[in-house]
């Protein structure tokens, strides 16, 4: 099996006709399940006056179930004192892990699962590591954070050696060394983890360190055109995944063409975003930006059912060319990043490319302080680098002059030393739009 | 299911190597430690007689306060847990990540933290003294101990010794190492170690850097073997 080129070879080249097939099958048995265990989805379908016997195919499902949003699951906490927002379908004692999303946009939700030697959130990751060029006996850098449970275990089930070193803020110089040592073929990085490795690339042959790597997986937030540049000159592959609502992992191949969700896992949907109510109106063209909707297919402890994730995706279910079948998408934005100052129209990559063209603040280093989507005053929070800034003076004229010309509005700027910024992050990623 | 299909694949597949590999740092100098898959499964059936020992089981909720690079040292008892039946959540020892485990112990029945640190204690601020009230069983590490007597716990302690994880029983002896895996001396107050058990990792009086004491004897709780107490560093 290591000479074969996918981990789960007719799975992941179903195709589309029995992928149809096995999600249909699912959906059925999910719907009598979840309208007798989940209250929240009970309510929901209640309201919308839909009972499981109106759901007797896909099309039923993707048209008649009305969305769930993440308010709709903070609401229902609140109101019934219930800390799973109504989504927990067996006991709490049933479950074996509770996890919960990053919180970094709000107020983390908790899901949890079932299971007995694999965590299933890593599960079908597996296969995107197999992909990468992880093989048995490899060794590669356990890195990353633990809130979504043992990432180490899609390690170990392609055979892979996880070396488990601090990867965290701080923790490189450390990890270099473990590089060095057991030259693993494959680790995990993040935008904090990447503002590190700028610093050191300054006395470290990156390229002799990262030669020993297939690829690189990064995740968390959108990796910015310098910092993509930059692993290309270490010699570094870079693998985006991202999360498919919460419910699993979608990972780019190499083909680099878009996130492969796992659809016999997780029901994809992109609907319009500005759509309320479910419909066959609400689903977006192949290939329009729509809202990612996911419905869990392999969870039976919490399963999100339509879950709206308020991330903006472009998705096809054309096949990929390496031959791999499940739908693709490629991340967006998040829902409501759009703002508006002074009557203009900006996202936060809009930011995020001015500063990379400033090198004192070229990591992109930054928070948009936005109490409202509309605002009358700019205010951008900037992480600039000590090492490298003889005055900082000079440089918020530059970096005001970079913001002004990419948003059309000047900046009310806050510069602070990268690490003073960098200790405003969570889990591996900087909120880059917060309310204060 | 998707969990399944893929586990199926990785069954077929060979596992040549460890478990995974450590790190520990004595006197500045890391050390690097192999984890055997034969040294984990011991090391799952040590940790779930200790936690058994503590009333986990069933149903039983726990907050696991531990890093990804700690998992050499705290899988086994995650694995235990599972295998006890005991739902875990993860609280990680950062600070900016101390709020999820004082968001565990708040909404969900918790009935042991495992593994808290000074961090996280101090990340917890004002909801410590909720947080101690409502979890019935803290097991922390040295550096917690004092902040969580201070506000009103009664904690267990754990502490990182090397590649070993001690943790103290409900007798309050002193942290129990796994003699069947490892013996620990002590000079001066300082702490070494040597493999006892058929590890991947073998080391002879290897030093520590670290400074605590020993006891010997039997237990209240009927162990026999050596108990630490480490008094910095762990």
């Amino acid at each position: 099996m290591p000479d074969e080129r996918f981990f789960e070879p007719d799975v992941e080249t179903m195709p589309r006709a029995r992928i149809a097939a096995l999600q249909e099958e699912r959906i059925l048995e999910l719907v009598p399940y979840v309208y007798e265990r989940s209250a929240l989805v009970r309510k929901k379908w209640e309201e919308a006056r839909v009972k499981p016997s109106d759901i007797n195919s896909l099309a039923d499902f993707t048209e008649r179930v009305p969305f769930i949003t993440k308010d709709d699951i903070r609401e229902f906490r609140a109101a019934a004192q219930d800390p799973f927002g109504g989504l927990l379908c067996t006991d709490y004692a049933d479950a074996t892990t509770v996890f919960s999303t990053s919180g970094t946009t709000g107020d983390a939700t908790l899901y949890a699962h079932a299971w007995d030697r694999w965590h299933p959130f890593w599960a079908a990751t597996a296969r995107d590591l197999w992909e990468i060029g992880v093989r048995p006996g490899d060794y590669v850098l356990g890195s990353g954070f633990k809130m979504r449970g043992p990432l180490y275990h899609a390690d170990q089930m392609v055979g892979a050696i996880p070396v488990l070193v601090n990867t965290g803020i701080g923790g490189w110089a450390t990890a270099l060394d473990a590089i060095r040592r057991f030259r693993p073929v494959y680790g995990q990085l993040t935008g904090l983890a990447l503002a590190e490795l700028d610093h050191l690339a300054r006395t470290t042959d990156m390229r002799e360190v990262f030669s020993s790597f297939k690829g690189a997986a990064f995740a968390g937030e959108p990796l910015g055109a310098r910092a993509r540049a930059q692993l290309e000159s270490w010699g570094v592959e870079v693998f985006l995944w991202t999360s498919t609502g919460d419910v699993t992992g979608a990972w780019e191949c190499r083909q680099h063409d878009g996130c492969h969700a796992w659809e016999d896992c997780v029901l994809l949907e992109a609907v319009d975003p500005a759509a309320s109510t479910p419909g066959t109106s609400a689903h977006v063209a192949d290939g329009e930006l729509g809202e990612l909707v996911a419905t869990s297919l392999d969870n039976p402890v919490t399963p999100m059912v339509r879950f709206r994730s308020d991330d903006i995706i472009r998705m096809t279910r054309q096949p990929c060319a390496c031959g791999r079948t499940h739908a693709r998408f490629w991340p967006v934005g998040r829902k409501g990043d759009e703002t508006i100052v002074a009557g203009r129209s900006f996202v936060p990559m809009d930011i995020w490319r001015a500063l990379e063209g400033v090198p004192q603040t070229a990591t992109a280093l930054f928070q948009l302080v936005r109490p409202a989507r509309e605002i009358d005053e700019l205010k951008v929070r900037v992480g600039y680098d000590p090492e490298v800034t003889t005055s900082v003076l000079e440089l918020w004229d530059r970096v005001s002059e970079a913001i002004t010309a990419a948003v059309g509005v000047p900046p009310v700027l806050e510069l602070l030393p990268e690490p003073e910024l960098l200790a405003r992050g969570r889990g591996g990623k900087l909120p880059r739009v917060v309310k204060s | 299911m998707t969990a399944a299909s893929s586990a199926a694949a990785a069954a077929a597949l060979p596992r040549p190597g460890p478990w995974g590999i450590g790190r520990y740092d004595v006197a500045g100098q890391p050390v690097f430690f192999e984890v055997g898959w034969d040294d984990w499964r011991r090391d799952v059936a040590w940790a779930r007689a200790m936690l058994a020992d503590h009333g986990v089981g069933p149903g039983s909720g726990l907050i696991v306060v531990s890093s990804m690079p700690e998992s050499p040292w705290f899988d086994p008892f995650e694995t235990a847990a599972r295998e006890l039946g005991a739902p875990y959540s993860i609280g990680e020892t950062y600070a900016f990540e101390a709020f999820r485990t004082g968001m565990y112990a708040r909404r969900l029945t918790i009935t042991m933290i495992f593994g808290l640190d000074r961090t996280v204690t101090e990340g917890l601020g004002d909801e410590l003294a909720e947080v101690v009230a409502r979890v019935p069983v803290i097991v922390a590490r040295p550096d917690a101990a004092g902040l969580l007597v201070a506000a009103g716990a009664r904690p267990f302690l754990l502490a990182r010794v090397g590649p070993v994880l001690a943790v103290e029983c409900p007798y309050r002896s002193g942290a129990h190492v796994n003699g069947a895996e490892w013996t620990l001396a002590e000079r001066g107050g300082e702490l070494s170690i040597s493999t006892a058990g058929p590890r991947a990792h073998q080391v002879s009086r290897a030093p520590l850097g670290l400074r605590g004491t020993l006891a010997d004897g039997p237990c209240g709780c009927g162990r026999a073997g050596q108990r630490v107490t480490v008094s910095e560093g762990a």
